[in-house]
């Protein structure tokens, strides 16, 4: 069910970011700006190897995380192609890229050929969402989902959007437990099997009720916060440290960075 | 002599001006009490702890607390509203709407932060708090992590956080399991005795008893229908009948079936 495959995912997610691995150490606000130059750097580099060797990185940070290599290539691989292969296909021939041709056949009339330069500029796509995604997930996956919201106030996000998005997410589970036990209580009398039109009825009726709910548990929150003495300032404790091994981390990245884009650029 | 927190002169309340809640309610607090407010469901308890805290206001009648009249006036000015809030705190019945922060850690310092406490101090009283209550293990939980027992204490504990002088306490032990609820009574009493006021809303009979000295008795026509000793109100069976605080039932021990007064409490169902 895709309320318990949430739960699931969440609290993986969780025992992930609580392993004593690498990343699950380094101060939230550092990683959040590390990963972030590193994307930034993937984004600007245009040499395939130098965006793959940001990749083979990624990995090697995955596994001293203590992050399951195989789960996360299972992860970050199942929607690059999806999404990533469908856009980057057209490049490959010559009518988008011209250039050295590598195949080529004729279809409906008319000569399509794949070249080299098509190939490399659709394979440069390619990495360089996969890399990027990979950083990104890297991130979700070793830093708790309450750190890495208070970490965005280093990118200066208002502290109102930080408590705002950290209580949806919050109160996504409980809804996510309402919907659940509603559910079950059709099932329990209804059955499974419903006719598509009444299925359509039953999800139209709980969104609707969903909505109802959230408006009451919306004006009683806010009332809650009322009465602990909230007056539409919200402050926060923040607990961050950072310490020697995420400043080193920090220089470390950006030698690394200055190098593969230097290295790029000259085509050493 | 004692002070008077609050005083309640012929308060009135209804929903969107026609369903009414309170008709003329009169009430006096002293420092220090223990009360309770009893009734049947429906008959206002919950909306007379909201007016107690100031989250809503009467449509009419005065509400004094600590000498000085509740109004939207009073909560506009920041000092005065800031000087309530920490001095009253309030634990709903649902603590899925107490706890809205994404851990419990940041839960229970929200009301110091928002009171104006440094953040060395808020951290001081989170330390403090778990001690006390023994929840230092649920510290970085999200609160829907927690059992039911654990967010009422965790509810307890944001309100506690605020170091407050009175505790204003919906249903603190609906729902919950004998151990948890003596647990509860136990952070009421050790409160009560640091010198904090409670008042508190319930239906469960067999903790009255503990947790006030006083109570008082909400009817059906929204009124405060008696007030007195605990110990005095709880022995009227007939007046606790007619309001729908114990019934009469027949069960089965074994082959013999007998009938006897049965109280309404949420942990035995």
């Amino acid at each position: 069910m895709g309320a318990l495959s949430f739960f699931k995912e969440s609290i993986y997610a969780e025992e992930c970011a609580s392993r004593s691995g690498y990343l699950q150490y380094l101060d939230a606000r550092i990683k959040v700006l590390i990963i972030f130059l590193m994307v930034l750097c993937v984004m600007l580099s245009k040499d395939i190897y130098a965006i793959f060797s940001l990749y083979l990185f990624c990995l090697l940070l995955s596994v001293s995380s203590k992050i399951n290599i195989l789960f996360f290539l299972k992860r970050t691989w199942v929607f690059i192609p999806l999404f990533s292969l469908f856009i980057a296909l057209p490049a490959i021939f010559s009518i988008i890229t011209p250039g050295e041709e590598i195949f080529g056949f004729g279809a409906a009339g008319f000569r399509l050929s794949i070249t080299r330069q098509g190939l490399m500029s659709a394979g440069i796509f390619l990495i360089r969402v996969l890399t990027s995604v990979s950083f990104v997930i890297l991130l979700t996956l070793t830093t708790r989902n309450t750190e890495l919201l208070q970490a965005l106030r280093i990118f200066k996000v208002p502290q109102l959007f930080v408590m705002t998005t950290g209580m949806c997410y919050r109160y996504i589970y409980l809804f996510v437990e309402i919907i659940e036990n509603t559910y079950l209580a059709i099932k329990s009398r209804v059955g499974i099997l419903l006719p598509h039109k009444k299925g359509r009825y039953i999800v139209a009726w709980n969104i609707g009720s969903l909505w109802q709910r959230s408006y009451y548990l919306n004006h009683a929150v806010y009332t809650a916060m009322l009465s602990r003495g909230y007056t539409g300032e919200p402050k926060a404790l923040h607990e961050f440290k950072a310490s020697v091994l995420d400043w080193l981390s920090l220089l470390a990245v950006l030698i690394l960075i200055t190098l593969v884009l230097y290295l790029g650029d000259t085509g050493i | 002599m004692k002070n008077t927190i609050f005083e309640l002169q012929d308060i009135w309340y209804s929903y969107l001006s026609k369903f009414p809640a309170l008709c003329g309610i009169d009430l006096r607090i002293e420092q220090g009490e223990k009360i309770a407010l009893v009734g049947a469901n429906g008959t206002g308890k919950t909306t007379l702890l909201q007016l107690l805290d100031g989250l809503i206001f009467p449509d009419k009648g005065i509400i004094k607390a600590f000498g000085t009249r509740l109004n939207e006036e009073f909560f506009n000015d920041h000092v005065s509203a800031r000087s309530f809030r920490s001095r009253v705190g309030f634990v709903f019945q649902n603590p899925d709407v107490q706890l809205f922060c994404p851990t419990v850690k940041e839960d229970i310092v929200f009301g110091p932060l928002q009171l104006g406490l440094s953040r060395q101090e808020a951290g001081k009283r989170l330390n403090d708090i778990c001690e006390q209550l023994n929840i230092g293990h649920l510290i970085e939980r999200s609160p829907h992590q927690l059992s039911v027992g654990e967010k009422r204490k965790v509810a307890i504990a944001t309100t506690l956080a605020i170091s407050s002088e009175v505790m204003i306490l919906d249903e603190p032990t609906a729902g919950l399991d004998p151990k948890t609820t003596r647990q509860i009574i136990d952070i009421i009493l050790q409160a009560n005795k640091k010198g904090s006021t409670i008042i508190t809303a319930t239906h469960d009979l067999h903790i009255i008893e503990e947790i006030a000295d006083k109570i008082y008795c909400l009817g059906s026509n929204r009124k405060i229908t008696r007030s007195g000793s605990s110990r005095e109100l709880l022995k009227d069976r007939v007046f606790l009948e007619e309001n729908n605080l114990v019934h009469v039932h027949s069960h089965a021990h074994r082959d013999a079936v007998h009938t006897h007064e049965h109280e309404h409490i949420d942990h035995h169902h």
